[in-house]
């Protein structure tokens, strides 16, 4: 029996059901990601007291008050940098944009966090089974 | 049941035994990702001997199967069962509701979608109770299964023909 034949052994149905899955499984894998709400958030803290928390998913840039001056920081493309600050070293804005974790500009103390997917964030090594 | 029953269903639960074991063999190129080679023997039963039968043999191997491989009432075994019950049960109301619409093809194909979907729900029950990540590798698990659904479907259809056809030959033979 060779796959010719296998073929049309199937009816219309067949194909149409296996055609339907295929096609909304496939959307499904690239559309999931934008029907789900984003649930990522930054944290941004000034001088130990919280001052913002806004969504990764929206660009935004804020001014914040530290005990040095105002600290800009900017969240850009679901990632977030430090624009500038009054800090003398500027180690904060040569981070430049992080995606997971945070950016601190201790001189300033300004702590800027993200937080959310804490699950997928742990990472992994290895697995058994 | 008649005695013939019990045979067959006795065989065929060994044949899907024996599938299901050589499969765990096998490793996973995705972690979650089987290929449901048994299911082959389950649909098999489904169509040449009915529903029952079916039913049966998915339940002997799967009780059977995570006995020896130690997996008993644990989560695997709860999945499997399942997904088994749940598969067997959708090819099984399908055949008899609109016999001729699909074939063993399609029929492999719902079972498959119907063992997925089980799947994903008791995961989110018992163990995962996360509804983005579950709604997140829902399509990719649909995608996998579909394929091997569509696999399933032509071994199985093959090797009904080659049942019925050896039957055929053993009845002409003995006439």
């Amino acid at each position: 029996m060779n796959l010719r034949t296998l073929l049309d052994k199937t009816t219309a149905a067949d194909r149409l059901f296996f055609l339907l899955l295929i096609i909304l499984s496939l959307s499904g894998i690239f559309f999931i990601r934008e029907i789900l709400p984003e649930s990522q958030t930054v944290l941004i803290d000034a001088d130990g007291k919280p001052a913002y928390v806004l969504p990764l998913n929206e660009d935004k840039t804020v001014s914040v008050e530290g005990s040095e001056g105002k600290t800009i920081v900017e969240i850009r493309g679901k990632r977030v940098r430090i624009m500038d600050s009054p800090c003398r070293n500027k180690l904060c804005i040569r981070q430049g944009w992080v995606e997971t974790g945070g950016v601190v500009c201790l001189p300033n103390k300004v702590v800027v966090t993200i937080r959310g997917h804490e699950e997928n964030d742990r990472g992994v090594d290895a697995v058994t089974r | 049941m008649q005695l013939r029953d019990k045979y067959r269903i006795a065989l065929l639960s060994a044949f899907a035994l024996g599938i299901h074991g050589i499969e765990s063999l096998f490793p996973a190129p995705i972690p979650w990702l089987r290929l449901g080679f048994a299911n082959i023997i389950t649909l098999a039963t489904l169509v040449l001997y009915g529903m029952y039968p079916a039913i049966m043999v998915t339940l002997i191997r799967v009780i059977l199967g995570s006995l020896f491989s130690g997996t008993f009432l644990g989560p695997a075994f709860l999945l499997s069962l399942g997904g088994g019950i749940a598969s067997t049960l959708a090819m099984g109301l399908v055949l008899s509701a609109v016999p001729r619409l699909f074939s063993v093809v399609g029929l492999s194909i719902i079972g498959a979608l119907f063992h997925n979907i089980s799947q994903l729900i008791i995961a989110y029950f018992f163990f995962v109770q996360r509804i983005e990540a579950i709604l997140l590798i829902t399509p990719f698990i649909i995608l996998l299964g579909t394929l091997t659904g569509t696999l399933n479907g032509f071994i199985s259809e093959m090797l009904i023909n080659n049942l019925k056809n050896s039957a055929q030959t053993i009845q002409n033979v003995s006439q």
